[in-house]
Parts: C-alpha cells; structure tokens; sequence
C-alpha cells in the first residue's frame, strides 16, 4: 500500500471509527486488507465511492444572480 | 488561510456585525454563502431549493447573530442553521406531496453481497453523462438523514464533533449513520454501474 493509499486509509477509518485512531491501529487495518481479498474489495469499493462523489459533487461558486438576489433580500450592499 | 486565524477574523467580523455593522455583515455573507449554497445543493439537489436555502439561512442568521455566544465556530453555528432549513424543507415538501415514507432502505441487509472487484480509475468517466446520472440517482435515493451526514463528513469534510453538533445528535449516531450511508450509496452505484456493464 503506497502512502496515498494509506492516507485515504487513514482517512475513512478515522471518520468511522474516530479522530482519536492512531497510526498503529491504521498500520493493523492496512497489515489486514492486504491479507484479506473480501474486506480489500468492500474496502475498495468504499474508498472509490467516496472518491467519485467528492469529484462529481465538488464545490460550485454562487451563480451572480443568485448572489443578486441574496443580497437583495438581505437588504445588504455587495462589496 | 490557517484554520485558527480563520476562526479570528470570523469573531471579529461578528462582534462588529452584532453593533450593526453592515459591512461586516456583508462580508459575512461573501464569505460563506458559496458554503450554503453548496451544502444546499447537496442535501436538496436542485438549484431552486438551495436558493431558498441559501437565502432563509442568512436571514435567519441575521435575525439570531446577537444570539451567537461562541460556544462553537461561527461556521459551525452557521452550518447547523443551514442543515436545518435544509432538512425543515424536505420535511415540508413531503408532507405538501403527502408521501410518507414507510419502506425505507434495509440497512441490515446492505453488507456488500455477491460484491465484485472496482476497475481503478472509475473517476476517468466521471464526465461522461450516464455515469453522473448513476451517482446522482443513487445519492437522490439516500434517505435524507443519512444524506446530511454524508454530505457533512465526507463532503464538507466536518469533523465527527462538528455533524453530531449540528444535526443535534450523538457522535456514535453519526459514525452509524456516515457508515449506513457510505455502504448504501456504494450498493445502489453497484447496481446502476452493473445495470451499464461498467463493473462485472
């Protein structure tokens, strides 16, 4: 497992289990995906999912006249 | 910018915008409207809606700023109205269309059965309209509440304290909830990309 990997390893470990996960328990999850096919594949599978919907559903700016009208409503000036 | 000076400049432009200052309100709104906006299309999933939420989350923090105690970040604070207009309109819109969901997904059941290997760079056809209309399907499938959660940690990238502070709830329902979602959306995408032949 190269580093990247291990850091969205890292990553989606510590969302689900907690902040708190330190490394050795990590190196312990990585030890057994690489000796597990079934739990590398949901493994995979997960990351991936993750992955595509933080590119499909990346952050877009405000359209300008959405932005318009907010500020309109709010009775506020853009500056 | 650093997270803690963030934080800083944000006490600052809220301390003046509690006196009324209007600038320091305008530039509070700048600033973190593109956030709303984005967090609204992604919990309501369309634009009309992540307008209205977009527009009642600032009047409302304006009408609640002297309220604000800085007991959480101020982006936070903000968030939890926004998820709350968000999740409030759905609520309402189900009740105007009189559905009632009574069959929802089966979570026991989603454990990845009969799951096959991913093809690395599934991500090279993320432009190609068949393959957003399956992410998009199965993300409009997640039920609501499970959607919120995906959408705060693993899109907005909130830390497990900030989404069980916003959404009002345990840090362990969180944890479930994000891994319910997670699974599911990974089952139904599955699904739609078996159904295209994209995976065996």
């Amino acid at each position: 497992m190269n580093k990247r990997h291990k850091e969205e390893l890292a990553d989606l470990v510590k969302a689900q289990l907690g902040e708190d996960m330190d490394a050795d328990f990590i190196d312990e999850v990585a030890k057994h995906l690489e000796e597990c096919p079934d739990c590398k594949i949901c493994y995979d599978s997960v990351r991936q999912t993750v992955k595509l919907y933080r590119v499909s559903e990346s952050e877009t700016g405000v359209p300008d006249q959405v932005s318009e009208r907010l500020f309109k409503v709010l009775s506020l000036k853009t500056h | 910018m650093k997270k803690d000076s963030a934080i800083e400049l944000d006490t600052k432009l809220v301390e003046s915008a509690k006196n009324g200052d209007k600038v320091a309100l305008s530039e509070l709104v700048t600033k973190y409207s593109p956030k709303i906006y984005n967090l609204g299309m992604r919990i309501m999933r369309n634009q009309e809606d992540a307008e209205d939420v977009l527009q009642e989350t600032f009047l409302k923090m304006i009408n609640k700023i002297k309220t604000f105690r800085g007991d959480s970040a101020f982006y936070t604070w903000l968030y939890r109205i926004g998820t709350n207009v968000a999740l409030g309109k759905i609520r309402e819109k189900k009740h105007i269309d009189n559905f009632v969901s009574v069959d929802g997904p089966d979570f026991e059941n989603i454990k990845g059965a009969g799951l096959s290997h991913w093809p690395d760079h599934l991500d090279d056809q993320i432009e190609k309209d068949f393959f957003r209309e399956c992410l998009k399907k199965a993300m409009d499938d997640l039920p609501d509440h499970y959607r919120a959660v995906f959408v705060l940690r693993d899109l907005e990238n909130l830390s497990t304290r900030e989404a069980a502070s916003i959404l009002n709830i345990s840090e362990a329902n969180v944890k479930v909830r994000l891994m319910r979602a997670r699974l599911f959306l990974r089952d139904q995408l599955a699904h739609h990309l078996r159904c295209i032949e994209v995976i065996a």
